[in-house]
């Protein structure tokens, strides 16, 4: 049986379970891996292949559609919109200071200078662009 | 939606020491309960107490709506029980257990034993006096799950089970969960597990229910805050909710219950500084609350 792997989920993280899907959705959709259109695997499917609570999988869905980041298609299932919305969150930033500080101390540690770093930052991103 | 059990203030006292201490306690029905506590905080006399195999001294209990010191035979039969250790029948073989369990209930489903038994790798000719531990353990899970009960109870049923065996017997129980409407109460020290498929964790220290919600709710409620700042934190300095401190002149460490964004702009407003908040896991949260 082919079971396909959507999500990776720690249930030893600090995390709670129904975050990490929350995270792993909005980082999928922004990175293209679940394309305008698609459809996410079912809360039964997800529940399955990662051996998790089935409740817990419908809970991070339904604050997902809260926050209009996928739809609910009756019959069909948790659909990624046309034009996924982008949300604002207060949190974004500071989450993303959070991460740019350990990519500061590596570099400081790997004696990088802050150019050669930029300049791979540009590169990654633009690797990333195109879906 | 009705409680499956329903647990007002009992007490129980075993050869004059106090287990259980004015407990109360609901199993919502179709819900997943991860029952954690230490040892000998009360785990396996408050599952007697609820399954009716000992009385109560004081207080009350529903199971399934009925008193269940008097149990009737239609609750019986709704109810699946993993005990801690089990080994009846030393002189029969697994498979003749298996018949033997089956001829009490009225409803059997044979095609699911059959089934888990192979998937289990249970050999079904072996005595019962000379399967091993884990054996015995896989061989009770199958037991209490033949005449498909929608209200399982298992005590630390994953004990003696190898990792593999442990996935096994997780999945089948989320299969049967989202299957049909089921209701699972059970003790583990594995917390890990526990997060996978509990959707409310209840915490007994010393006989009573210490907490008792939604998993995530608990994750979210306990967190670990460091705090760096010019101030002095005085050494008595008292923060709400701290199941534990460390205080050194210009650096704190707590790990607060019930933290919250307000407490938080409160806390960085006193010290004039930003601090950091951790997550926990559950068994970190555990250790914390068990201090």
């Amino acid at each position: 049986m082919n079971i396909k792997i959507y999500f990776q989920i720690n249930p030893n993280s600090g995390v709670p379970i129904y975050r990490q899907v929350i995270d792993q959705v909005r980082i999928g959709i922004a990175s293209g891996k679940f394309k305008p259109g698609e459809y996410l695997p079912s809360v039964r499917e997800v529940s399955s292949s990662l051996e998790i609570n089935p409740m817990t999988v419908s809970k991070a869905y339904s604050l997902l559609e809260k926050d209009n980041v996928i739809e609910f298609i009756r019959g069909q299932g948790m659909r990624v919109p046309d034009a996924p919305k982008i949300t604002e969150n207060k949190g974004n930033e500071k989450q993303m200071k959070a991460l740019l500080k350990e990519v500061v101390n590596c570099a400081k540690q790997w004696s990088l200078d802050q150019d050669s770093v930029l300049k791979s930052l540009k590169q990654t991103w633009e690797e990333n662009s195109h879906e | 939606m009705s409680n499956i059990v329903e647990i007002q203030s009992i007490t129980k006292k075993l050869s004059k020491r106090p287990v259980l201490k004015d407990l109360s306690l609901s199993v919502p029905q179709g819900s997943v309960v991860g029952l954690l506590g230490k040892n000998g905080a009360g785990k396996t006399t408050l599952l007697k107490c609820i399954l009716g195999f000992i009385k109560v001294d004081h207080g009350k209990i529903l199971t399934l709506n009925e008193d269940p010191w008097i149990l009737s035979d239609t609750a019986k039969a709704r109810i699946g029980f993993v005990p801690q250790s089990f080994r009846p029948y030393p002189w029969l073989q697994a498979g003749q257990l298996i018949d033997y369990t089956a001829s009490f209930y009225t409803h059997w489903n044979k095609a699911l034993v059959d089934r888990l038994v192979k998937e289990w790798g249970l050999d079904l000719s072996g005595k019962v006096s000379v399967l091993s531990e884990g054996e015995m353990q896989k061989l009770s899970i199958i037991l209490s799950l033949g005449h498909e009960p929608d209200f399982l109870v298992f005590d630390e049923p994953v004990a003696s089970l190898d990792p593999a065996a442990r996935r096994q017997f997780l999945r089948e129980i989320l299969d049967i969960v989202s299957q049909r409407s089921c209701t699972v109460f059970f003790s583990t020290h594995i917390t890990s597990d526990l997060e996978r498929i509990a959707d409310t964790v209840a915490v007994l220290k010393e006989g009573s229910i210490d907490f008792c919600g939604a998993l995530d709710d608990l994750k979210d409620a306990v967190k670990r805050i460091r705090l760096r700042t010019n101030k002095n934190i005085p050494v008595d300095y008292v923060m709400e909710g701290a199941l534990s401190q460390k205080i050194n002149v210009h650096d704190a460490l707590f790990t607060v219950r019930g933290f919250d964004q307000k407490k938080r702009e409160a806390l960085e407003k006193e010290f004039d500084t930003k601090i950091e908040v951790e997550d926990l896991n559950l068994e970190e949260i555990f250790l914390e609350m068990n201090r």
